[in-house]
């Protein structure tokens, strides 16, 4: 204890030196932008940048990086409230209820609650990284394939609790999702998967381009089709901040966001978009009034955007104790490091404890500097609402089609957004929800390569999903979990699905 | 009306035909070039191609630009580069998978994204051999005692990899073919993964870069067995190759090299072979190159050519060694 505040001690030594802040703070700022324009996310962020850090030592190169892994976390809710455009891929969550916020004029209070929470889990999860960091990775380092596919058959049984209509909806859409993520080489056999001759199709269906599409251009076609164009919305200053109520109904979800995305974000794999996801599943199925879930229920903003910020800390966790890239974003930083002259592996605490504690001081500085940054940024973003329709979604298509582009430099990739638009679109005026679509296409290509890799590893016996001790657990509370999903069925009791097509009977959902 | 159009069109050929003859004789390179590297930023390509295209400008006086083609293990980048016109403007790093995706399609039956017959090899930058590391809780002190294990107990030693028909799978199936051992297989999504997957110990083997998997094995993590080199490698003196222990076969480095589109005019190609010798001696190259513990293995023209062709020959060979893979 007392040598890890010596050791911050040091850290902050690092961290508050005139030239690692400023380029916390461009990183910060970076990443806030890269967060905000909707397509381009932290990872093509940091991969753009990558190349401006050649001429940076080793700790501003890291520290600047970084800061645009967290600062995008913080700029993801922005479009997810106001267009319902997920700025990257962990902010989709935030669309459903973030934006419903926006549209009962509580956009201001959304930005807020998103900002606090996620500096909340920041520096949270930063305390976890100091104190648990070597003996977290070591356990990180066991979940294999068959652990990763018991963990991802939980992240399916959360689709049941996604939705607020009709389940068989929700299950054919994520049936749906699922299938769109078969798209693309099997990764167990190099086979091309319904590409049709298409290279660019090998890669499979990227969640970006989905996401942009079946979010934001759904809603601007939406709202194109609509005999009167909505009202502008006029945000009056008293109204950005949020008021004691909502305060009160987002602290615990902000606290099991901040713990849960923590513990995903450190399994190695892309498990740090699945957080949000899951944070948003158990916020309604914890809440007292889950048929609020949808309509603007400010826990489905605050839980997801505490989770996708905790969960780039816990993605720290075995890059700066073990090494090891936890996902591409780390991979990048690990280049980073590479690059210039810093071997990252287990002796790197160690060997290199400036860097080291420099990083995590950092990363308490960056997340006060992001604070900073978004409070005030909430009153000019709101501001954006008052832009008439006319002028701001054709802007917001151009931004949509730019940033999706720049993404892998794909035009398929640009085709892909459009098409999803179109059916969204159509899904919308059938009433479907769209969200289980994304979660199937993230979630496919990596329950299946579990899945095959688990038998791989055993030779084909499948015994290898329950005789591990992590999987056989995680396996046997996912069983728990359906059979409690089933309980209605047979109760037939009054449960939230039932009381909330009571509430929606004849009232007209957007 | 007709003559004058006719004329016209005349003198626009000619036109044509003089600016273009201007464009030949102009000296190269007149324009900026671009460097493709079909793989993201911050992996061996990426990291390789920066330094190289730095030290490139200084010699010919001209900006060469990184520019990241991604997509389908690389083949998105190197097919772009394959139809891309031949002038000397647009050029390709390559590393070896760049012999094996060709020889994978022919394997499906599918046209092939590009051949490498498309390419102009220009210069070989860097060829690292991978080694064979296990965990080092394991019992096997030595590659003998693993393939004896191995040649006990088939397919029962699991081995991870960056992919199927990716560099370390193939790294690893020409050495078991050379000690006619059979391993099993669990392909990952990266070499990344790969490395997570041995030491979290859900696999037995893997093949690896020197330099990724150095700093597991000073940690006492990882055991090195053998190389897949020509010589040992120098940071790991005490690792025998399998050359030395009677395995020839078990050849395979992960090489960088150059590439232009195979018309490319001999005199940009010459110019572009001049300027890769000159920056790989560059000292900042050298010191680039260093960080990432990655030795320059320079090579250009004909021997670039036998060195391509002869490791595309191991590659395809073991590519069909594989087959089509069967899955449970």
């Amino acid at each position: 204890m007392v040598e890890t505040l010596q050791n911050l001690a040091l850290g902050f030594s690092v961290a508050l030196t005139p030239g690692v802040i400023f380029y916390a703070f461009v990183g910060c700022v970076v990443g806030t932008l890269v967060g905000v324009l909707p397509g381009i996310g932290p990872l093509a962020g940091i991969s753009l940048l990558l190349p401006a850090t050649f001429g940076l030592d080793a700790t501003r190169a890291i520290v600047m990086l970084a800061g645009i892994y967290y600062g995008a976390m913080y700029g993801g809710s922005t479009t997810s409230i106001l267009m319902r455009i997920p700025g990257e891929a962990a902010s989709v969550m935030t669309c459903i209820d973030g934006y419903a916020m926006a549209r009962k004029g509580r956009a201001g209070a959304a930005l807020a609650i998103a900002a606090v929470g996620s500096y909340v889990a920041g520096t949270v999860s930063v305390v976890a990284l100091m104190f648990l960091a070597p003996p977290l990775a070591a356990f990180a380092l066991r979940f294999g394939p068959p652990e990763y596919f018991a963990l991802l058959v939980l992240g399916l049984l959360v689709l049941a609790y996604m939705s607020g209509g009709s389940m068989l909806k929700a299950l054919a859409m994520a049936a749906l999702g699922l299938l769109l993520g078969m798209i693309g080489i099997d990764q167990m056999t190099g086979y091309f998967r319904f590409a049709y001759g298409v290279v660019e199709l090998g890669d499979g269906i990227g969640v970006v381009p989905v996401a942009v599409g079946l979010f934001g251009l759904a809603e601007i076609l939406a709202t194109a089709g609509l005999a009167t164009p909505p009202a502008v919305i006029k945000p009056k200053l008293c109204e950005l901040l949020p008021s004691r109520q909502e305060w009160r109904q987002s602290a615990w979800p902000i606290g099991r966001g901040t713990v849960l995305g923590f513990l995903i974000g450190i399994i190695p794999g892309s498990a740090h978009i699945i957080s949000s996801f899951v944070s948003y599943a158990i916020e309604r199925r914890l809440s007292k009034h889950p048929e609020e879930f949808g309509r603007g229920a400010v826990a489905g903003v605050a839980g997801p955007e505490s989770a996708n910020n905790s969960a780039t800390s816990g993605a720290f966790v075995p890059m700066l104790a073990l090494g090891v890239p936890s996902g591409p974003i780390p991979a990048v930083m690990l280049a980073a490091m590479m690059v210039h002259g810093v071997s990252p592996g287990p002796l790197l605490i160690k060997q290199q404890p400036e860097l080291f504690w420099g990083f995590i001081a950092s990363m308490y500085v960056g997340n006060v500097v992001l604070l900073i940054l978004n409070l005030p940024l909430v009153g000019v973003f709101v501001n954006l609402l008052r832009v008439p329709y006319p002028v701001l979604y054709p802007s917001i298509l151009v931004f949509c089609v730019l940033g999706v582009y720049a993404v892998n430099g794909s035009v398929v990739d640009v085709w892909i957004m459009l098409a999803m638009g179109a059916l969204g679109y159509v899904l919308r005026k059938l009433d479907f929800e769209t969200a289980p679509i994304v979660l199937g296409v993230i979630l496919a290509p990596m329950i299946e390569m579990a899945f095959r890799q688990s038998l791989a590893m055993s030779d084909g016996q499948y015994a290898i999903l329950v005789t591990r001790p992590i999987a056989g657990t995680l396996l046997a509370v996912g069983g728990v979990l359906a059979l409690l999903g089933l309980k209605p069925l047979v109760a037939r009791g009054l449960d939230w699905r039932a009381r909330l097509s009571l509430a929606g009977k004849g009232e007209e959902r957007l | 009306m007709r003559s004058a159009g006719q004329l016209g069109l005349a003198a626009l050929t000619a036109l044509a035909v003089l600016s273009t003859g201007a464009r030949a004789q102009e000296p190269y390179p007149a324009r900026p070039i671009t460097l493709v590297v079909p793989f993201p930023p911050g992996g061996v390509a990426d990291l390789t191609a920066r330094p190289v295209a730095a030290a490139m400008e200084k010699v010919l006086k001209s900006p060469v630009g990184v520019v990241n083609k991604t997509g389908a293990a690389g083949a998105v980048g190197m097919q772009f580069v394959a139809t891309s016109k031949p002038d000397g403007y647009t050029l390709l790093l390559a590393l070896s998978s760049i012999s094996i995706i060709p020889e994978a399609d022919k394997l499906f039956g599918r046209p092939p994204a590009f051949t490498v017959d498309q390419f102009a090899p220009i210069a070989l930058i860097s060829a690292d051999p991978t080694i064979l590391v296990v965990p080092a809780d394991k019992p096997w002190r030595t590659a003998k005692d693993f393939i004896e294990d191995a040649t006990r107990r088939p397919r029962q030693i699991a081995f991870s990899s960056s992919g199927v028909y990716g560099t370390l799978h193939m790294a690893m199936e020409l050495f078991s073919h050379a000690a006619g051992i059979r391993l099993r297989h669990v392909p990952y999504a990266g070499a990344g993964p790969a490395l997570t997957a041995i030491l979290g110990g859900h696999v037995d083997a893997l093949a690896s870069g020197p330099a990724v998997v150095l700093p597991h094995i000073k940690s006492g993590k990882l055991r090195p067995l053998a190389g897949w080199g020509a010589a040992r490698v120098a940071a790991l003196p005490d690792v025998p190759t399998f050359k030395e222990l009677g395995y020839p076969g078990a050849e395979f480095y992960i090489w960088a090299g150059l590439f232009a589109p195979r018309d490319t005019p001999p005199p940009a190609l010459a110019a572009l072979r001049a300027s890769v010798g000159a920056a790989v001696g560059d000292p900042d190259f050298r010191a680039a190159m260093d960080k990432l513990e990655t030795p320059v293995a320079f090579k250009q023209g004909e021997e670039f050519r036998k060195f391509f062709e002869a490791d595309a020959k191991r590659l395809a060979e073991g590519v069909r060694q594989v087959g089509r893979v069967q899955t449970q």
